[in-house]
């Protein structure tokens, strides 16, 4: 059997398809386009089939035409449904980030709520706590274990 | 009397019963349960058989204002796009 048929009536269109096929949001995307120029009914047709109908509301309507562009919409509710998922995450991290910076700076009770310890406290990864004496002394004094003279600052940089 | 199924799977019972309650002043409605569907069974007032409304046509719409709120109500449960 293919995976979508479907059967002209009197005035109305039965779509049947494979459930697998759409997810169930695509399909109730697709009838709610219909719902305004057709009587639209959802069934299942058997096991994982989802049937369709449309009947129009308007006397003498083309119902073949209704068909085609209800598979059309479903595909496209389908495809939709798959970008939304995809992109789900960045539009949730952009919107996340937006929302932390019209926060602004934290105030005193975030400040102190914060896990500080004493051993994150001193954390100093970059080294922007040492002091100048401390980075640029030459490594030959420092190896020497003198310091007579460089804690006076006299040193020059290489 | 015209009788509606619709299928528990596909369907929100609460959007057939806020339906019904709609067209309440067009119709009288009986609702059950059977084999994994809600039925509910129309019947057009004299009122609004005088009026001109077909019964058929008041089904078919009660049907269809079922159908758009469990639509609704899927997607703002966070379901559909």
């Amino acid at each position: 059997m293919s995976d979508m048929s479907f059967h002209l009536g009197e005035g109305s269109v039965r779509i049947e398809f494979d459930e697998g096929l759409y997810p169930k949001d695509a399909i109730y995307g697709a009838a709610y386009v219909f719902i305004d120029r057709c009587w639209v009914h959802l069934d299942r047709a058997g096991d994982r089939r989802i049937q369709v109908t449309l009947k129009a509301k308007k006397a003498g309507a083309d119902t073949q035409a209704y068909a085609g562009e209800f598979q059309n919409e479903l595909l496209g509710q389908a495809w939709r449904l798959r970008i939304v998922e995809e992109n789900k995450k960045l539009v949730e991290t952009i919107t996340a980030r937006a929302l932390g910076g019209a926060a602004g700076p934290p105030g005193l009770d975030e400040l102190l709520a914060m896990d500080i310890g004493e051993e994150t406290a001193f954390e100093d990864p970059l080294g922007i706590a040492m002091s100048w004496e401390e980075k640029y002394k030459k490594k030959g004094k420092a190896e020497a274990g003198g310091g007579s003279d460089g804690a006076s600052g006299g040193e020059k940089a290489s | 009397m015209i009788e509606l199924r619709f299928h528990e799977e596909l369907y929100d019972g609460f959007a057939i019963d806020e339906a019904v309650k709609t067209y309440a002043a067009y119709a009288t409605a009986e609702l059950s349960r059977d084999g994994g569907a809600y039925v509910v069974k129309v019947t057009a007032k004299p009122e609004a058989t005088s009026e001109g409304i077909d019964e058929r046509v008041l089904s078919a719409e009660l049907a269809n204002y079922a159908l758009g709120l469990t639509i609704e109500k899927a997607r703002a449960a966070g379901g559909a796009a």
